[in-house]
């Protein structure tokens, strides 16, 4: 496929990705407020809607469709940021589930298995160590839906000041709610599917949206980039720090995945190629980067959803600048993941019960225990 | 205006800077045949190209895992559409490192100030000469990937090992030379194994990856000439 086909169909599924995303929050208005209401009392629970976004984010292999979905949830007003916030926290650790796997592949090389472990669970560590920080800072102080808000309240009203008297309205959100309108008049007055199951139906058909485009998107995009990624390594495997990680943001962001980017680095430090010092700046990196796809969902919602995907971006960015800094904290994540990959090697057993412990069983007692 | 889009569709990853790796180990590995001959048959003090013989080594030795390295992240950018290129250039570097390896032998029998018996003085300085341009045409011939000069050199090259392991044999016949006879077998024997590493590289060119390496031989072992297969 030339170049040109390749920009074309990108800019077709991004605009598919922002209906997507309208068709979802319109499944909830569609849904009526008392149901959705209902829907969502059992995230009311911070310990709850953390587990939900780990689980949700290890089935759908994908935190870039999960954050999509928060945030279509929190533009549609059925779910409140404060509810969100700790979602969106489970959606970072649920999607280092994807490189912890990509690893299990080289279990049968006990060295390498260490290496590649190693490699894949201090992406784990750091996300798990970043949540452990902010969750409780979070909740006893609001510093980041707080500062989401604030900075969201100053870009809405910049885009109002430059608009036409206070009534603007971003033409891509006219574009994108006018199909999102016709799929509801269709399923409504044509198919005539009301109430929940009309609802259910939008629902599915949104989510199956946001699914398709952002899988295309990747696919396209990792062709498109794959000369670029592998310059960026090539220079990265020299280099550690600030470059490394800019080159995480700037993969993450081009693919919409940071799993395709950890994924990438999995088999370099297998291979003993990358040193886990080396890749954890660009693992910080598509983390910060990940948060694209959020950010980019929020322009077909409004204030809300711009506000949970701030605090995606915020929690990242300062997950990073709390660890990253000082080299003994930046350490810690490493030793840690060095620490339990050396056990796994020597019984992969280990490895095995932590996927299973960490991204299923916990987050299902959390569920359970605390909705 | 347009650069940006432009440079977005070039193919500007690594591969060029493999290749031009794998061709300065080329280079190298001349380098070394040539100073190291010419140390044992022309009489260059092995002293004096001792430092320069051991830093392009080094540099032969940095390019190898250099381009290991970038295979690496070159497999995981692309995938499996680019493992058989991956794979075919991991095993040829190895060859490519060998024919320093080989050069490094003939130097050291130079440095334990052996001399070739004069009977066979001319014929090796004729024979390091050939081999010297073969391995100057083996960059050639892997650089523009032409499958008629491939299996030409390959013919010749095939020839040229023939002949060094007709006169090793005479050698080891012979009774008479003592250590001058050892080091002339052994040079005949370098300069076959240089050719066989050159050679090896070029099947590259003309043999599918599992065929790499053996040329003459059909998958039952049998010989077989390059157009044959």
């Amino acid at each position: 496929m030339p170049l040109w086909a390749r920009l074309l169909a990108l800019f077709a599924l991004l605009y598919l990705f922002l209906v997507a995303i309208e068709v979802m929050s319109g499944a909830f208005k569609f849904m009526g407020s008392d149901q959705a209401k209902s829907l969502f009392e059992g995230v009311a629970n911070p310990f709850a809607g953390l587990a939900v976004g780990i689980l949700s984010t290890v089935l759908v292999q994908s935190s870039s469709v999960s954050t999509a979905t928060i945030v279509a949830l929190v533009g549609s007003g059925e779910l409140s940021v404060s509810y969100a916030v700790p979602m969106i926290m489970g959606a970072n650790i649920g999607t280092t589930v994807t490189n912890t796997m990509v690893s299990l592949a080289h279990v049968r090389q006990s060295q390498e298995f260490r290496r590649a472990f190693a490699a894949a669970t201090m992406h784990d560590f750091f996300n798990v160590l970043a949540v452990g920080v902010m969750l409780p800072l979070e909740l006893a102080t609001g510093f980041l839906s707080k500062t989401a808000t604030a900075i969201s309240d100053t870009l809405v009203e910049r885009s109002i000041d430059v608009g036409d008297a206070g009534s603007y309205t971003s033409p891509i959100k006219i574009a994108v709610k006018a199909v999102s309108g016709e799929v509801k008049h269709v399923l409504k007055d044509v198919l005539g599917l009301d109430g929940t199951f009309g609802a259910v139906v939008m629902l599915a058909l949104g989510l199956g949206l946001i699914f398709v485009s952002l899988t295309f998107i990747t696919k396209i995009m990792r062709v498109v980039i794959a000369g670029k990624a592998e310059q960026a390594l090539n220079a990265m495997l020299a280099r550690s720090g600030l470059l490394a990680m800019a080159m995480g943001v700037g993969i993450t962001v081009a693919v919409q995945s940071s799993s395709i980017t950890t994924s990438l680095l999995v088999p370099l430090c297998a291979s003993g190629v990358l040193s886990a010092r080396n890749a954890f700046p660009v693992m910080l990196g598509a983390n910060i980067g990940t948060t694209i796809t959020a950010l980019l969902a929020s322009v077909a919602t409004g204030s809300a959803g711009l506000t949970i995907a701030l605090v995606h971006v915020l929690f990242n960015v300062v997950g990073v600048l709390l660890v990253y800094p000082i080299p003994s904290v930046r350490a810690v994540p490493v030793k840690l993941a060095r620490s339990l990959a050396k056990r796994c090697a020597i019984n992969p057993v280990w490895a095995f019960g932590y996927v299973g412990v960490v991204f299923v069983l916990m987050p299902l007692l959390g569920i359970v225990l605390f909705r | 205006m347009f650069d940006w889009f432009k440079k977005l569709g070039s193919r500007s990853d690594g591969t060029q800077e493999m290749r031009r790796s794998f061709e300065q180990m080329l280079e190298d590995g001349r380098h070394i045949f040539d100073a190291a001959t010419n140390a044992l048959l022309g009489g260059t003090d092995p002293v004096v190209i001792r430092d320069d013989l051991w830093a392009t080594d080094k540099r032969i030795n940095h390019n190898e895992r250099q381009i290991r390295r970038m295979l690496m992240t070159h497999a995981v950018s692309y995938g499996m559409s680019e493992l058989p290129f991956c794979l075919s250039l991991m095993s040829l570097v190895k060859d490519a490192e060998r024919i320093g390896d080989y050069g490094k032998n003939i130097f050291d029998l130079a440095a334990l100030d052996l001399k070739v018996l004069d009977d066979s003085r001319s014929d090796l300085v004729a024979l390091k000469d050939t081999i010297s341009k073969l391995l100057v045409r083996a960059r050639n011939v892997y650089d523009n990937q032409r499958e008629n000069e491939a299996r030409s050199f390959l013919a010749e090259s095939d020839a040229l090992q023939s002949l060094c392991d007709k006169r090793t044999n005479a050698l080891l016949l012979r009774t008479e030379g003592g250590g001058r006879l050892a080091a002339t077998a052994l040079t005949y024997r370098y300069f076959k194994r240089v050719v066989a590493h050159a050679m090896n590289i070029i099947t590259a060119v003309v043999l599918p990856l599992d065929q790499l390496d053996y040329y003459d031989e059909d998958a039952s072992g049998r010989g077989i000439t390059p157009e044959e297969d």
